[in-house]
């Protein structure tokens, strides 16, 4: 399994990589004056890949480049060492699970996956369809109309469809969406078990547990721009790591700022209208230390809340490192 | 190219939706009620003249409209083109896949119409003559109109409202204005092709048959042509 | 006047705490102030939808359909008047203004499809996007009630279509007065036309846009809305040529009024004392008030269809 690659490559345009199944260079796209991908580089293989950022990060584009919907403005991307845009041949390796919700609503489920298969020129589509159909686990509900599907099971009509015919790389834009837990469970298991077979799986989402439960490596994307590359422990105690400040509003705001400077993971106190700021590099220790102090020197909490653990912070910490 | 079956099944079934199917049979029908009305109240009027306003003037255009439109427009709308979009067909295969579903469905309503309506109305000397002429002129002129409105949709969503101007503007214009631009109205060529077949088409000079034939065939094969080349480069956004 | 549900004054903002959990102060005040009420929300929608006729605040592309007709639609008008203008100073005069097909009576067959389309562009995305993006809750949890908003749309189209009907016969008013020997003399020779030109292109306006708004009202879908404006302004002159050249005129008489196109003809030959320029209307010889009260007719029930589509949808 190769480790995605976040490294600023060299201006010369390199060389396909043989052994990526996906592969992107400095690939830029824009729309007049906005850019929502911005120079972009990486090469993956088989796994499962979580695509992260928030809304409008640009992760929708990314993947409709990967899947040659859209046209690269500027550099190259490359599907088993070829050109994805404009070249149709392509679609047998690839499937894709677009976002929008639309699928013919007079199909069946079992009809949906036998017309991608008949379109993809299977030899024999209905079983291909049945198989797909059976992966999902939509084999009860696959006789009526998916018109009259919940969400979730349009969810996993959509990767039936996407998966009759087998593709090595399989593109999914935010497909937990709406999806309940256990849906949502079902999905992630089947995501993983298609990865141990060999396949290259790149899935979207904005919520970090999902991407940390299934992904083995992580891209993190932020105003076009990838943020963070690799390994997804890694990442997590890279943001971990970086200074956290909390809001406190205790009983005796001044006695706790004072015992809580005594404290190692504390660098910084400053009382600020009725609370308490505290600026902390080292989380754990931080989130264990408060409340035994507070009990040590009998302040009551009423309120603990960090202020910037919102995940566009974490992201612009990221892009200015 | 056995994958242009399923294309065209998958089209002509999103495209018959109940409000459309109403839409297309009313229209339809209505040169048939209005060549009913006609024989029951006793007239006797000239069948080529009122089949060239009823049909080649208005039914035919809009049949091929709403047909052309829907044909690719309303699967790009809908957002559900992605799923065509993403297979390893050919884009030529798509664009005539489409065409014929265009061209077949206005063809399999306009001609039928013209024929019952025909037999309605009788002609002053022979209807048959009227007939044939009106309906092979308008199963090409009707697959050509579609062919460039299905065109159409794949570059602009606001293809119907462009495909109404250029037919009730460019084409209803040119009847008064410029003798030298009648070349350009796919209308005129169907009434050059009908003319050519032996029916009296009113409004002056038609166009001479090699002419008709060759705008005809132009738009039929510059639309298939442009069709395909602008699917090759569809694009879909994405949502962020 | 003030919401009597909001408590008085901007107190200070507060937050409760209980045993269980914490009710977080985020400086949230309702707003106490003046409200301007039902009547400023109509002419707020009213202008609104007058301005997204054209496309005004709704960016580029929006703008290209509504002001290509407009404009072509105030062309022959220009052209007129510069033909005119030429003439004058060649000498010919007023007999070469007369002569031109282009007149205050022939005006309105003229550009009528224009109009039309116009109707047909325009219409379903005034009365369509918000049935199909469900924001009719939140127009109607305001202190507008449903026929006022019915009210306020039809109104914003019917006066942007008035707009673009009268403002090239106002082009040709001021081109022939400007044109005339003299400005005194043309303008008491113009005048009468003023208040022929302005009922027609009220009668159009409302005709076409009460029209169009009642099939946009009950036909979200943006395709299918323009098919059938447009199959209803241009198929029934069609059918009512077809049967008025029957021998039995009397069922073309019975017909003839429910075809805008061609009521609108008749109304436009009787305020100018012209001709109607379809030969079947002419040849049908109805008396000219019988079109403009069939057009005032016709105006009050596509509104009030239109109001009660309003009053009953789902939202």
């Amino acid at each position: 399994m190769t480790e995605p690659t976040g490294l600023p490559a060299a201006t010369s345009a390199a060389p396909p990589n043989p052994n990526a199944a996906l592969e992107v260079d400095h690939v830029s796209r824009w729309y007049g004056n906005v850019v929502a991908v911005n120079d972009i580089s990486f090469a993956l293989g088989a796994g499962v890949t979580g695509l992260l950022g928030p809304n409008g990060a640009g992760k929708s584009t990314l993947l409709h480049l990967l899947a040659g919907l859209l046209a690269p403005s500027a550099g190259r991307v490359l599907v088993g060492g070829q050109s994805a845009w404009r070249r149709p041949a392509m679609y047998r390796q690839i499937g894709l699970v677009p976002e929008r919700e639309a699928v013919h609503p007079y199909l069946t489920g079992l009809g949906f996956a036998r017309l991608n298969a008949q379109l993809q020129g299977l030899p024999d589509p209905d079983a291909a369809a049945a198989r797909a159909i059976a992966i999902v686990d939509l084999t009860e509900a696959a006789g009526r109309p998916i018109g009259t599907y919940s969400k979730g099971m349009r969810q996993r009509a959509k990767l039936a469809g996407a998966l009759v015919h087998d593709p090595r790389v399989l593109l999914l834009d935010e497909p937990f969406n709406g999806l309940d837990p256990r849906q949502r469970l079902h999905m992630m298991a089947l995501l993983r078990s298609m990865a141990a077979e060999g396949r290259t799986i790149l899935f979207s989402s904005h919520i970090l547990e999902e991407v940390e439960r299934v992904a083995d490596s992580v891209l993190v994307l932020y105003a076009g721009r990838l943020a963070a590359a690799g390994d997804f422990r890694s990442i997590r105690r890279l943001m971990t790591d970086r200074p956290h400040t909390f809001t406190v509003s205790s009983s005796d705001d001044r006695h706790l700022a004072a015992a809580l400077m005594a404290d190692a993971s504390v660098f910084g106190a400053e009382l600020m209208g009725g609370r308490l700021a505290i600026r902390t590099a080292d989380y754990d220790a931080f989130t264990r230390a408060l409340p035994q102090i507070a009990r040590a020197n009998a302040v009551t909490l009423f309120e603990v809340a960090p202020t910037d653990d919102s995940l566009e912070s974490v992201f612009s910490y990221l892009v200015r490192r | 190219m056995i994958v242009v079956g399923p294309i065209v099944g998958v089209t002509l079934r999103g495209m018959l939706s109940r409000r459309r199917t109403i839409l297309l049979v009313l229209l339809a029908a209505l040169p048939v009620l209005i060549g009913l009305l006609v024989r029951v109240s006793g007239g006797r009027p000239d069948a080529d003249r009122v089949l060239d306003t009823l049909v080649v003037r208005t039914v035919m255009p809009l049949v091929a409209l709403i047909v052309g439109t829907a044909a690719m427009g309303s699967e790009i709308e809908d957002g559900t083109a992605v799923y065509l979009m993403i297979k390893p067909i050919a884009r030529w295969k798509i664009a005539l896949a489409k065409m014929l579903v265009a061209a077949g469905l206005t063809s399999l309503l306009v001609v039928p119409a013209i024929i019952i309506t025909g037999l309605l109305l009788g002609g002053r000397t022979d209807p048959m003559a009227s007939i044939v002429g009106y309906s092979v002129a308008c199963l090409v002129g009707g697959s050509a109109y579609a062919a460039a409105f299905m065109t159409l949709s794949v570059f602009t969503s606001r293809a119907l409202l462009i495909g109404l101007a250029y037919t009730l503007i460019w084409e209803g214009v040119l009847a008064g204005l410029l003798e030298g631009t009648k070349f350009l109205s796919i209308r005129q060529a169907t009434l050059g092709l009908a003319a050519a077949l032996g029916v009296n088409v009113p409004g002056g000079q038609p166009l001479s048959p090699e002419v008709s034939v060759l705008v005809l065939g132009v738009v039929l094969v510059g639309s298939f042509l442009l069709a395909s080349w602008k699917l090759a480069r569809f694009e879909v956004r994405g949502g962020d | 006047m003030s919401d009597p549900s909001v408590p008085p004054a901007g107190g200070a903002p507060t937050s409760a705490r209980g045993p269980g959990g914490s009710i977080y102060d985020l400086g949230y005040q309702a707003y106490t102030g003046p409200r301007l009420g039902r009547r400023s929300a109509v002419v707020a929608l009213f202008t609104q939808t007058l301005r997204s006729s054209f496309g005004i605040g709704r960016g580029g592309r929006a703008k290209i359909a509504p002001f290509t007709l407009a404009a072509l639609a105030i062309l022959p008008a220009v052209l007129a008047v510069g033909f005119a203008s030429l003439a004058a100073q060649a000498g010919a005069g007023g007999s070469l203004s007369d002569a031109s097909p282009i007149r205050y009576e022939t005006y309105s067959g003229l550009v009528g499809v224009l109009i039309m389309l116009f109707c047909a562009a325009q219409a379903p995305e005034l009365f369509g996007r918000d049935q199909r993006y469900g924001v009719l809750p939140l127009y109607f949890s305001r202190v507008l009630t449903r026929s006022d908003y019915a009210v306020a749309k039809i109104g914003g189209l019917m006066a942007a279509l008035f707009l673009v009907v009268v403002v090239p016969y106002v082009v040709l008013f001021v081109g022939r007065v400007l044109v005339a020997p003299d400005p005194v003399t043309g303008l008491t020779n113009e005048l009468g036309q003023v208040p022929r030109f302005t009922l027609q292109a009220l009668l159009v306006a409302g005709l076409l846009g009460g029209l169009a708004s009642l099939i946009a009202a009950w036909t979200p879908r943006r395709a299918y809305a323009t098919a059938a404006i447009i199959a209803v302004f241009i198929i029934p002159p069609i059918i009512v040529a077809i049967v008025g050249s029957l021998t039995n005129q009397d069922l073309a008489r019975a017909i003839v009024l429910f075809s805008p196109g061609d009521v609108l003809d008749g109304s436009n030959a009787a305020i100018f004392g012209s001709i109607p320029d379809s030969q079947v209307v002419a040849a049908l010889d109805l008396a000219g008030w019988v079109y403009v009260g069939a057009v005032a007719v016709e105006i009050a029930a596509s509104v009030g269809l239109t109001v009660r589509r309003y009053l009953r949808i789902a939202a």
